[in-house]
C-alpha cells in the first residue's frame, strides 16, 4: 500500500469520526431536502389554482380549456442545486482547511515527516480522501433528493432523468472538490491558518456570493417585478433586437457573472437538469452544445484547484516556522 | 461604568489590529460604495432601453424609472448589509469573545473586580462604537454618491431616511454580533466558533425565507424581500417563521424606509422584530456563566 493511500485512508477515518463535520454535511442535506419539499408545495399550490380557475371557467359556460401547469420534476431542484452552490461552498471550504489546520494545531506534520513519505504523497492522500468524502456526500444528497422527489412530488422520472441527475451530481462533486482543494491548499501555502481562512472566506464571499448578485443586479430584465421586457409587453425577439443595441453593457455584465467559477456551475446544472426554460426537454447533446465552455471552465478550474493543491502542499511549505 | 468603558475602549483598540475584521471591512466599504454606482448604471440602461423601444414603437408603456426617488440608489446598499455586514458582525464577534480565551488574558481580566456581564457589555459597547463609525462612514458615503448621481443633496427628509435605514443596520449588525459572541463563548475551537453563527446566519437568511415563501436561496440575495404565498400551508408556515427571519424583516423595514415601491409590509413590526431580536440576544449574553469565557481552547 502506497503512503498516498495510507494518508487518504486515515484522512476518511478521521472524517468519519469528525461529529461537527457529520453535522454540517446533515444540515446540508436537510436543507436541500427542504427545498424540494417546499417546490413540489408549490406546485401542488399553483396545480391547485389552476383547478380553481379552470372550475370558474366551466361554470361561468365557457368552453376553453387552458393549458395545465406541467410538473418536470427535475427541475424542483432548483433550490437544491442554489444550497449546494452556497452552503455547499463554505462547508467543502471547511473541510478542506481542516485537513491541514488539524495537523499544524496537533504538531503532527513533523512526525508525519520522519516517515518515508513522498513528495506529494500527503497533499495526494489529503486530496484523495477529500474526493471520496465528497463523492460520498454527493451520492447521498442525490438519493436523497430524488427519493423526495418521487415520494413528496410524486415525481414520475423518466429514463434520461437518472442520467441528468448523475452528470449533475459528477459537476456538483467537482465544485464541492475545487472549493476543498483551494481551502486545502491555502491552509498549506500560508505561515498563518487564520490568514488562510481569511483568504478562503473572502474567496467565498466574492465569487459565490458577490460576483453574481452585482451580474443579477446589473441584467436590465431584473429590474422590474416580473421582468422588464414583460411589463413594457415586448416579444422574444424585439427584446434581442433591442438589447443588441447594449452589447457593451452586457459584455460587461456577462464578464462579471463568468468571472465567477459559481455561475459555471449554475449555468451547467440548470440547464442539464432543465431548470432553464430554454434547455427544459433537450437532448443531452442540445444541452453541451449550449454549455461546454461552462463544463470546461468548471473542470479546469477544478483540476487548477487540485494541482494548487498539490504544490502547495509540500514539506518545505509545511514545516516553516509560523511568525 | 468605568469598567465597561475601559473594556470598550480596549476592544476598539483590539479591532484595530485584527486582520480578518479588517479584511471583510474593506470589502464591505468597497461594495457599498459601489452599490450606488451599480444602481445608477443599472438605472441609466434600462431607461435607455425603454426609450430605444419607445423610438421603435414597440410600447406605449411608461419608463418604470421616470419618477425613481433618490434613495433608489441605496437599495443594494440593503443586501450588502446581509450578506457581507452579517458575516463581518459574525467574526467581529466570534474574534472578540475568543481573543481573552486564546491569549488566556479572560483569567488575569476576571481576578479584577469586574463582573462577567459587565465585560461582555463593554465588549459589546465597543464592537457597537465601532460598527456605528464604519456605518457612520457608509452612510456619509452613500449621502455624497446619490448626490453626486442624483446632480443635487439629497433633501432633509431623505437623509432622515437614510440615516433611519442606517440605524437599523446598525441594530442589525449587534444581533449577529452577539450571535458571534454567544458562539465564541461556547465553541472550544475557532473553526466550530465560527461555522455555527455561519450556519445559523444562512438558516436565517435562506431555508427560513424559502419555508415560508417558497423563494429560492439565489431569489432571496436580492433587496426586496421575498412576497409570501397566498393560502394553503405557505400562507401559515410563513406567519410562524417570518418574525425569525431577521434578514427578510431588516428588508422589509429599509424597503419602507428607503421609500421602495416595490416593498410592502409593516414597518413597526419589521422593527418590533429586529430590536426584539437584539434585546434577547443581549440578556442571553450578559447571561452568561463565568466558567464559560474561561473555557480553554481545543486549537
Amino acid at each position: 500500500m502506497t503512503s498516498t493511500v495510507v494518508i487518504a485512508r486515515k484522512e476518511l477515518l478521521d472524517l468519519r469520526r469528525n461529529r461537527f463535520l457529520i453535522a454540517i454535511l446533515c444540515f446540508i442535506l436537510v436543507a436541500v431536502v427542504i427545498s424540494v419539499v417546499v417546490s413540489a408545495a408549490q406546485f401542488r399550490v399553483k396545480f391547485d389554482d389552476y383547478t380553481t380557475y379552470l372550475n370558474a371557467l366551466r361554470a361561468s359556460g365557457s368552453t376553453a380549456t387552458p393549458p395545465a401547469p406541467q410538473l418536470f420534476p427535475l427541475q424542483l431542484m432548483r433550490g437544491s442545486m442554489e444550497y449546494l452552490e452556497i452552503l455547499g461552498a463554505l462547508f467543502a471550504i471547511v473541510m478542506g482547511y481542516g485537513m491541514i489546520a488539524k495537523e499544524k494545531q496537533r504538531a503532527t506534520l513533523q512526525l508525519i515527516y520522519s516517515r518515508p513519505i513522498g513528495r506529494y504523497s500527503l497533499a495526494g492522500g489529503k486530496l484523495l480522501a477529500l474526493a471520496f468524502a465528497w463523492l460520498a456526500a454527493v451520492v447521498v444528497i442525490f438519493a436523497a433528493v430524488t427519493a423526495t422527489l418521487a415520494i413528496v412530488g410524486h415525481a414520475p422520472f423518466a429514463g434520461i432523468d437518472y442520467q441528468r441527475l448523475v452528470v449533475a451530481a459528477f459537476t456538483a462533486w467537482a465544485y464541492l472538490l475545487l472549493w476543498s482543494a483551494v481551502a486545502l491548499g491555502l491552509a498549506a501555502v500560508c505561515k498563518r491558518l487564520s490568514t488562510a481562512l481569511i483568504i478562503a472566506l473572502v474567496l467565498w464571499l466574492t465569487v459565490v456570493l458577490i460576483l453574481p448578485q452585482i451580474g443579477d443586479t446589473m441584467d436590465p430584465d431584473n429590474q422590474v417585478p416580473g421582468g422588464l421586457f414583460k411589463s413594457l409587453q415586448i416579444a422574444k425577439p424585439d427584446e434581442k433586437a433591442v438589447l443588441a443595441n447594449f452589447a457593451g453593457f452586457d459584455t460587461i455584465r456577462n464578464a462579471l457573472e463568468v468571472s465567477s467559477i459559481t455561475k459555471h456551475y449554475e449555468r451547467f446544472t440548470f440547464a442539464i437538469l432543465g431548470i432553464k426554460d430554454q434547455y427544459n426537454q433537450q437532448s443531452l447533446a442540445t444541452v453541451w452544445s449550449g454549455t461546454w465552455n461552462n463544463v470546461i471552465s468548471l473542470w479546469l478550474a477544478s483540476i487548477a484547484s487540485v494541482v494548487f493543491a498539490v504544490l502547495s502542499t509540500t514539506r518545505t511549505k509545511l514545516l516553516r516556522r509560523t511568525s | 461604568m468605568s469598567a465597561v468603558l475601559t473594556t470598550a475602549r480596549q476592544e476598539l483598540v483590539s479591532l484595530r489590529r485584527e486582520r480578518l475584521p479588517l479584511v471583510l471591512l474593506v470589502v464591505f466599504v468597497v461594495m457599498v460604495s459601489l452599490s450606488s454606482l451599480i444602481g445608477w448604471l443599472t438605472n441609466t440602461t434600462v431607461s435607455n432601453v425603454w426609450q430605444k423601444t419607445v423610438q421603435a414603437g414597440l410600447t406605449k408603456a411608461a419608463n418604470p424609472f421616470a419618477d425613481v426617488s433618490a434613495l433608489y440608489y441605496a437599495r443594494n446598499t440593503v443586501i450588502y448589509l446581509v450578506l457581507i455586514g452579517a458575516l463581518m458582525a459574525i467574526v467581529v464577534g466570534v474574534t472578540s469573545a475568543m481573543r481573552d480565551r486564546k491569549a488566556r488574558t479572560v483569567d488575569l481580566i476576571l481576578s479584577r473586580p469586574i463582573g462577567v456581564s459587565t465585560y461582555l457589555l463593554g465588549k459589546l459597547m465597543g464592537i457597537g462604537a465601532w460598527l456605528a463609525m464604519i456605518l457612520g462612514a457608509v452612510a456619509i458615503i452613500s449621502w455624497t454618491s446619490i448626490a453626486i448621481i442624483t446632480k443635487a443633496p439629497l433633501s432633509v427628509s431623505d437623509t432622515g431616511r437614510l440615516a433611519g435605514f442606517y440605524i437599523i443596520a446598525l441594530v442589525l449588525l449587534l444581533v449577529f454580533v452577539t450571535l458571534g459572541m454567544l458562539s465564541g463563548i461556547y465553541s472550544s475551537r475557532e473553526t466550530t466558533a465560527l461555522l455555527v453563527p455561519i450556519s445559523i446566519w444562512s438558516i436565517v437568511a435562506f431555508v427560513l425565507p424559502q419555508i415560508g415563501t417558497s423563494a429560492n436561496p439565489v431569489s432571496l440575495l436580492n433587496p426586496v424581500p421575498s412576497v409570501k404565498v397566498p393560502g394553503g400551508a405557505f400562507d401559515t408556515m410563513n406567519t410562524i417563521l417570518s418574525p425569525l427571519s431577521v434578514t427578510e424583516q431588516f428588508k422589509t423595514a429599509s424597503g419602507l424606509i428607503l421609500n421602495d415601491s416595490e416593498v410592502t409590509g409593516n414597518l413597526a413590526t419589521a422593527l418590533l422584530v429586529i430590536f426584539l431580536a437584539l434585546v434577547i440576544g443581549t440578556v442571553v449574553l450578559l447571561d452568561t456563566r463565568r466558567d464559560l469565557i474561561r473555557g480553554a481552547l481545543r486549537d
